[in-house]
């Protein structure tokens, strides 16, 4: 799939702020299923943009605008081509046990540090299937089955226990759980920041451009099989019951959410701050649907 | 120097000048108020006003309908919760020394110390309850000793600028606000009739003592201390150290030896038009009509003269106010 | 004198079994003996009285509630150190801290002794101060831990060894400066027939080592020693060391960062910084980075350290190396990098990850320490023989449900001291030694460093705020490693001079605010700071002069 990005995020302050030091996590990453061919970033006010990759391999832009603005407007395209991944390895659960798979899952198979206490074990019984990849897509389908998709329901930091308690919550909150009901199985899992191309059910499958949101889904590590024994990290995208596909666009990943927020920002005042953003996804090549 | 020193120098020196002008206010009030029931039902609107309301007004505190006078004492001197309070005011004054222990000579801070700590003693509210005078007295003596030390003690840099500053800035509003407070309202001063009613004021005398200028006042001045005199001589007097007039001139010295480049500096070019100003005004003055209106305009500058400090010297002393993840 | 060790007891420093002084405390043992009990209790009152006057005091918790304003609690009985023991000291903290330091590079960059298969990845992650924000940053010269602390003890059979590293922000060097200077001017015979090196170079020492990692030339830099703030209990030693180098001591709201770079506010503008001693933990220092509900911090802090403008000392991500559970590791990490075979060793340690490890261990809880991995300061440390049965087994549990965050060390018997009584009667005291290394071009030591002694008998908790005191500590010159003849004693007695004495500047010094303790906020600034925040390896002067450092006992 051949996609145009355009992600526009707009602040606007009650009164003038000054020293506003952000960092976007928002570059469409490199994978063996997706390439970013072009990427341009527009700020308003204008400020020098300084790129690094941080430890989780994400790119990281920085900027810092230092003089008294009332408005901050941060304006990015993509240009990114995505095809589907390749079938996702099929292997028993002693395979997890391997030197190799611990080593390439390493700390993705750790304790967070701020483990749910709501969470109970039958929820981590269900999910676990015959196999690892059983497991995986047992979570794309239980996670979506008891928990309600709502915007309001919980908040940018709200933890799996809030979810848990409100029985509802939106992507990020079910990736939160899908990536710790994936670990207490013993399948190392990690966050996922992205886009995702999304027609909805009202709209036509062929739409060419639509307004979607930044999306969060999982990925599992799954042992390889005997043809190709590496560990493979396979995407799921518990919010929409399926694995990701051609239509998941990945940013980067980490532990959770605030590994890899697409915006950060610190500003200096004692304005208040109002956030807009729209996140537009145009198809670029033929119609064929993006679901799979 | 970090401007986060240079502007805790210049609350130090705000908070002890506003204890100091809060004591010697509330005692001359106290002192009046025992003897001015007969001068408050005859002098009218045209007298000085300087009762327990005006206090509270000048002080900025909250005002509480319905408690007698003995209670707005209190609460302005001993109460702690009460943030325009005595005992705020050196409470504030102390935190502030501590701060900057390492810049003030050691003898300052153990002043600044004391006085707080012998504040809090327990048998205070019992002693002020007797006589408030005696606490009145310790900290205006307490407030003598520190800047005495100031001048003995402090080397004379960046550091000590701008705590005089502060306490200069502090005294020319709080005399200020007093005079603003307790002069009779402009349009019943405008008749000479008026004035000459005001002549018999013995509440003049009474903010007089308040600002602590009697004496100099009386071997300075030959009239009697109706409200013009006393407000001409508390506005325009730069032989008095304690006048608005005197304390701009420290205040500019004090800055103008403090800044890297006075010449280009916002502040100090105004003190330097407000001193001018001042002088122009204090010499034509012989009549009362425009003193109110001085006072406001004086004020006024004085407020931006603190907001260009604040700008020029303590930039960004404010916290980091906004977070965002999304 | 009714002073005697026991034969088979701890290694008493001064007197040998049998109340023979050691060689080289033949002359210290005689001067006490001369001064007797009345006129040290008396010289104890002076200390007392000159602490609270010139405010060195601190708060303890007592048993019936805290306790104010106490003097601050130094032994006038100097520990001496003869000059062979402190070679062999300062020799094996230097090759221990290269070690260490090459490590923490290690962790963000090659994960060399990862892939050899010696500390495992898993582990090193699961370290709280483990710093993924400074992934891939080296710092200028690759020094990490400028200032290091490690606490040493004194084994009962004489030998030295390493109890903890502290490469974060170790403190307590103010008290190893001041109790020099105290010890000249109350007991000054008892220096009489000693060269004791001196310790008051420390502050041009760190400065030396804060302008050689300053990316700048290096007499232009602009160093600054930053403080979480005036409530902070360490905030003494913080405005002792800024006033000792002569620089800024900047609380974060005086820090700025504009395009990558840090610059301090002042009156006459911002001034770029160029190196920054800070104070306290990563966690702290930018809110870009690091813990993203708090706003404590100099936002960009880290984007201007990446970018290489400033050096932050220590480094960011040392704590990584300030683990128990790394503890472990150090003798392997001495072999593996530098080829060597370690100097000082570490005390017994069993890692509670290790199953194996932890059924030793729990089987001898009522023998063993057992310490959370991520805390310092003595936080959550439990000494086995000295813990009730029911309380161990309850223990037991929760080291169960989190082994990963647990150890388990051998009990130390720390050597003792003889230590004045309020009365000024001697007995053996257990006594623990954090020396100060700075790492600049080189590794430099200071002399000697801070003694925590138990002042209760037989207890090793060292702690202040517990009822612990400190030592001034004295390396000895070489020349006083030899017992001095009968002939040499009485010609060095005779000696009008005091060799090495010197006298501190700052002994009228300003921390008489230590005693305060008011947390009234000044109303008229806007900026609300939580002053609250900041290292949890400070040895906070004032509600409780140094740790708990409970591993002691």
């Amino acid at each position: 799939m051949n996609y145009e990005i355009h992600y526009l995020t707009e602040y606007s302050y009650s009164d003038a702020v000054t020293d506003n030091l952000n960092a976007l996590r928002v570059h469409p990453a490199t994978t063996s299923s997706q390439r970013c061919d072009e990427f341009h970033v527009r700020l308003e006010p204008e400020a020098r943009l300084q790129r690094h990759v941080d430890y989780y391999g994400t790119q990281v832009l920085e900027f810092g605008i230092a003089k008294p603005h009332d408005h901050l407007t941060i304006d990015v395209r993509a240009r990114v081509v995505t095809s589907e991944p390749k079938q996702a390895p099929e292997a028993d659960w002693d395979a997890l046990l391997s030197e190799s798979y611990i080593e390439v899952a390493g700390e993705f198979l750790l304790p967070l540090g701020d483990e749910p206490v709501a969470l109970n074990h039958q929820l981590v019984d269900d999910v676990r299937g015959a196999t690892p990849l059983a497991t995986v897509h047992n979570l794309a389908n239980i996670i979506a089955d008891r928990f309600r998709y709502e915007p309001g329901a919980t908040y940018v930091g709200s933890t799996v226990d809030d979810f848990l308690n409100a029985g509802a919550g939106v992507c990020q909150d079910f990736a939160h759980l899908g990536v710790v009901l994936l670990r207490r199985n013993g399948i190392a899992a990690r966050y996922v920041s992205g886009y995702l191309f999304s027609t909805g059910a009202e709209q036509d499958d062929a739409a060419e451009s639509v307004e979607v949101q930044t999306h969060a889904w999982v990925e599992a590590l799954l042992p390889g099989d005997a043809e190709n024994p590496e560990p493979v990290w396979v995407g799921i995208d518990p919010t929409n019951r399926k694995l990701a596909g051609e239509t998941h666009v990945k940013i980067g990943h980490g532990r959770r959410y605030s590994d890899v927020p697409p915006t950060k920002g610190v500003y200096f005042g004692s304005a208040g701050a109002e956030l807009t953003v729209a996140v537009t996804m145009t198809r670029l090549d033929a119609a064929t649907s993006a679901r799979t | 120097m970090l401007s986060r020193i240079a502007q805790e120098l210049f609350w130090l020196g705000r908070n002890v000048a506003r204890a100091e002008h809060t004591a010697r206010m509330l005692d001359g009030v106290f002192q009046a108020s025992l003897q001015s029931a007969a001068d408050s039902s005859r002098s009218g609107s045209a007298a000085v006003r300087l009762d327990w309301e005006s206090i509270v007004a000048i002080m900025g505190a909250e005002s509480e309908s319905g408690n007698g006078s003995a209670d707005v004492l209190r609460r302005m001197t001993l109460d702690q919760t009460e943030p325009a309070s005595l005992i705020s005011c050196v409470g504030r004054a102390r935190e502030g020394a501590r701060t900057v222990r390492d810049v003030v000579s050691a003898e300052m801070w153990e002043a600044i110390n004391t006085t707080h700590l012998t504040l809090a003693e327990s048998d205070v509210p019992g002693r002020f309850s007797m006589g408030p005078y005696s606490v009145f007295q310790y900290v205006r003596e307490r407030s003598a000793l520190f800047w005495g030390l100031t001048s003995r003690t402090m080397l004379r840099d960046e550091a000590n600028a701008f705590l005089i500053a502060g306490g200069r800035i502090e005294s020319a509003d709080m005399v200020l606000r007093m005079l603003r407070v307790a002069m009779p309202a402009p349009e019943a001063v405008e008749g000479e009739a008026v004035a000459d009613a005001s002549l018999q004021d013995g509440q003049a005398q009474a903010l007089l003592h308040a600002v602590g200028g009697f004496q100099a006042f009386r071997r300075a001045v030959p009239s009697p201390a109706h409200a013009g005199p006393v407000a001409r001589f508390l506005l325009y007097e730069r032989n008095y150290p304690d006048s608005v007039a005197a304390s701009v001139d420290a205040l500019h010295r004090a800055l103008n030896n403090a800044d890297d480049s006075p010449r280009r500096s916002e502040p100090v070019l105004r003190l330097s038009r407000l001193g001018a100003d001042l002088d122009f005004r204090g010499r034509g003055a012989s009549t009362d009509a425009n003193l109110a209106e001085t006072c406001e305009l004086v004020q006024s500058e004085l407020t931006l003269i603190d907001k260009d400090i604040s700008e020029r010297y303590f930039a960004g002393a404010m916290p980091a106010a906004g977070l965002v993840m999304a | 004198m009714a002073y005697g060790p026991e034969l088979g007891g701890p290694f008493d420093e001064v007197f040998a079994p049998g109340a023979e002084p050691h060689p080289h405390t033949v002359s210290l043992a005689r001067e006490l003996a001369a001064l007797g009990p009345q006129a040290l209790a008396e010289a104890g009152h002076r200390r007392d009285a000159i602490f609270v006057q010139q405010g060195i005091t601190f708060d303890a918790s007592g048993e019936a509630g805290p306790v104010r304003d106490r003097p601050f609690p130094l032994d006038l009985v100097p520990r001496i150190l003869p000059a062979s023991e402190w070679d062999h000291i300062e020799r094996g903290l230097a090759q221990r801290i290269t070690a260490l330091n090459r490590f923490i590079d290690d962790v963000y960059h090659e994960r060399e002794i990862v892939r050899a298969g010696l500390v495992p990845w898993q582990l090193i992650v699961s370290r709280s101060h483990f710093a993924r924000a400074v992934h891939g940053i080296r710092p200028p010269g690759g020094v990490y831990c400028h200032v290091a602390g490690c606490d040493l003890v004194k084994d009962s059979d004489g030998s030295w060894k390493v109890l903890e590293d502290n490469v974060r922000t170790p403190s307590g060097i103010s008290y190893v400066l001041e109790n020099r200077v105290a010890m000249t001017r109350l007991v000054p015979q008892f220096f009489r027939d000693y060269h004791v090196r001196p310790v008051d170079q420390y502050p041009q020492i760190l400065a030396a080592a804060l302008r050689a990692a300053a990316p700048s030339a290096e007499d232009e830099a602009t160093i600054v020693v930053w403080t979480p703030g005036s409530m902070n209990s360490a905030y003494f030693e913080h405005s002792f060391i800024a006033r000792q180098m002569g620089v800024e001591l900047v609380e974060a709201s005086d820090l700025v960062v504009r395009d990558d770079v840090v610059y301090m506010r002042t009156t006459a503008g911002l001034r770029r910084v160029h190196a920054i001693y800070r104070r306290l933990d990563d966690d702290f220092i930018d809110p870009l980075e690091f813990r993203p509900d708090s706003l404590l911090g100099v936002p960009g802090l880290i984007r201007a350290y990446r970018a290489g403008t400033v050096a932050i000392a220590n480094a960011v991500g040392t704590g990584v190396a300030d683990d128990k559970a790394i503890y472990h590791y150090v003798p392997e990490m001495i072999k593996f990098y530098l080829g060597e075979e370690p100097i000082l060793d570490n005390v017994q340690t069993y890692l509670m990850a290790d199953p194996k490890q932890l059924e030793y261990a729990l089987s001898r809880r009522n023998e063993l320490v057992f310490k959370p991995t991520n805390e310092s300061g003595g936080k959550g440390v439990c000494i086995g023989p000295r813990t009730s049965s029911e309380a161990l087994d309850s223990l037991a549990a929760v080291i169960r449900s989190k082994p990963e965050d647990w150890i388990a060390q051998e009990l130390v018997n720390l050597s003792t001291v003889p230590t004045a009584g309020p009365d000024g009667v001697l007995a053996p005291r257990h006594v623990d030694l954090r020396p100060f290394a700075v790492f600049g071009e080189t590794i430099k030591i200071v002399p000697g460093g801070l003694t925590r002694v138990a002042m209760v008998e037989g207890s090793m908790i060292v702690n202040s705020s517990q009822g612990g005191g400190s030592k001034d500590t004295w390396v000895l010159e070489e020349q006083d490693d030899a017992p001095l003849t009968t002939e040499a004693l009485s010609s060095r007695v005779m000696s009008p001079t005091m060799p090495n004495l010197r006298y501190g500047s700052e002994w009228h010094g300003q921390q008489q605010q230590q005693q305060q303790q008011s947390p009234t906020a000044r109303v008229d600034q806007t900026a609300a700071t939580d002053l609250a925040a900041g290292s949890d390896d400070e040895l906070p002067p004032q509600r409780q002069a140094f740790p708990t450092d409970g591993g002691l006992a």
